[in-house]
């Protein structure tokens, strides 16, 4: 029996395995890499610029990386003779000194230059204002010419390749806004309000969250953005002044009437109801929007009635309480009549 | 009078003393000219802070520049007999000069490219 050959057996065989490993493991990172949050696939001016340095950064690391790795090694086992070269004052000035002097010297205009074409206040821009609270957005869009201003929340609807600036403050801790797809992070500060400039440049559906630890459920703080062609953007913004519809459905009107007698509007706002509670969401179109929980389910009747009577199994120390007490009837018609608020 | 050593140590750190006066002026006019209101004015043409910090930059630079040049001068006066901590901080003097000349045009630089109240 060849020695040899059974010794280099495994090896190869490993060797053949580990390449094939990091195969899988490249083509699975790089799955991640277009969608509905991600860094890595703008869809606006400021995050490909952002996104363009993030690749010079990773791209030029990495290659001196493996040149710095590639001399350590070469003055590791390269005969004597050979590697003098590496300890030579002429080596230290221009590999040690000059490189860095230079690369840094192109690096910082690069990034300042970044810095100042990334979220600038354009004029005409669309005001949008959010405020972070635990674990949810408010989102507010103040009244424009003859536009009425109305709220809603965990969803935020901007028109494609119209600038908008978004407000953003905090009600009760640090929260932080972050769309990968459009921009950079802004810090949600309570007393404070910073401001965040971008345009959308491709129309869809995108996902931001809350970037800064703002307690337990802060993971679970998310928000959908969705981009429209500008008339379908006025549409939807005509339509979210309206007031709330009136239940089509003897079961639906059950279901206001079960949300008035349950005290929900001391919380929640239903625009055309007597439901003016500030504390939580504005209802008046939750049925419209596209999740729920800010952006833990998608929205219909069961994952409504779900979350109604079991917020506190579903989102541990959110401030609505659970409402375990309505009969399964009582929750589809409560859930339904919501449903109904498009 | 201040003494020998004094003077040398000064001097060796001469450009590190540059950047901190330059550092501390620039951030402490760009953030009091932008608290006051006062960034929008300009000065010949260019803003206010800019003005600063240019200015600024340009005396330090030449601070800097300065105390490196007398430095490379004593550094060929320094004889072979000369004491080894005197050849040290000569050598040490002129690589700090040397770093903190482009640390003095780092700092600055945003100035020019950056709007100065963002």
């Amino acid at each position: 029996m060849d020695l040899e050959a059974t010794r280099q057996g495994p090896a190869g065989r490993l060797r053949t395995a580990m390449a094939r490993a990091a195969v899988v493991a490249c083509a699975l990172s790089l799955m991640g890499c277009d969608g509905v949050q991600s860094a890595l696939d703008p869809a606006g001016g400021d995050a490909l610029r952002i996104y363009r340095l993030t690749l010079v950064m990773t791209i030029g690391g990495s290659l001196i990386f493996l040149l710095v790795t590639g001399l350590l090694l070469y003055a590791i086992f390269a005969a004597p003779e050979r590697r003098v070269w590496l300890g030579s004052r002429r080596t230290v000035i221009i590999g040690g000194l000059a490189f860095p002097i230079v690369v840094l010297s192109g690096l910082l205009p690069y990034g300042l230059i970044v810095m100042r074409d990334t979220d600038v206040p354009r004029s005409g821009a669309l005001p949008v204002e959010v405020i972070g609270e635990q674990y949810w957005w408010r989102v507010k869009y103040p009244a424009e010419q003859e536009r009425a201003e109305f709220s809603t929340a965990n969803e935020l609807v901007v028109p494609v390749g119209r600038p908008v600036t978004v407000s953003v403050t905090a009600a009760d801790v640090i929260h932080s806004f972050w769309i990968p797809n459009f921009g950079g992070k802004v810090d949600m500060i309570p007393g404070r309000v910073n401001r965040l400039n971008f345009t959308a440049e491709r129309p869809g559906t995108y996902r931001g969250v809350c970037a800064e630890f703002c307690g337990d459920q802060h993971a679970r703080m998310a928000f959908d953005v969705v981009a429209l062609e500008p008339d379908a953007f006025a549409a939807w913004r005509d339509e979210q002044a309206n007031p709330a519809r009136e239940p089509d459905l003897p079961d639906r009107a059950r279901g206001r009437e079960l949300f008035r007698a349950g005290g929900c509007g001391s919380c929640h706002v239903v625009r055309g109801t007597e439901a003016d509670g500030a504390f939580g969401p504005d209802l008046t179109h939750v049925g419209s929007r596209r999740t729920i929980g800010a952006g833990q389910f998608p929205n219909n009747v069961g994952t409504l009635a779900g979350w109604i009577a079991n917020t506190q199994h579903i989102k541990p120390g959110v401030r609505m309480p659970s409402y375990g007490s309505f009969t399964g009837e009582d929750l589809r018609a409560l859930a339904g009549y919501l449903e109904s608020l498009k | 009078m201040i003494g020998r050593r004094t003077g040398q140590v000064v001097l060796m750190l001469a450009g590190l003393l540059a950047w901190a006066v330059q550092f501390t002026i620039i951030y402490g006019a760009t953030s009091t000219l932008c608290g006051l209101d006062r960034a929008d004015a300009t000065l010949l043409g260019i803003g206010n802070v800019q003005a600063v910090v240019l200015a600024t930059t340009l005396a330090a630079f030449l601070a800097a520049a300065g105390a490196l040049a007398w430095l490379l001068w004593a550094q060929k006066r320094t004889s072979d007999q000369a004491a080894p901590a005197d050849r040290f901080m000569t050598q040490a003097g002129a690589l700090i000069g040397g770093f903190s000349l482009i640390a003095i045009l780092w700092q600055g630089l945003p100035a020019l490219i950056l709007p100065a109240c963002a």
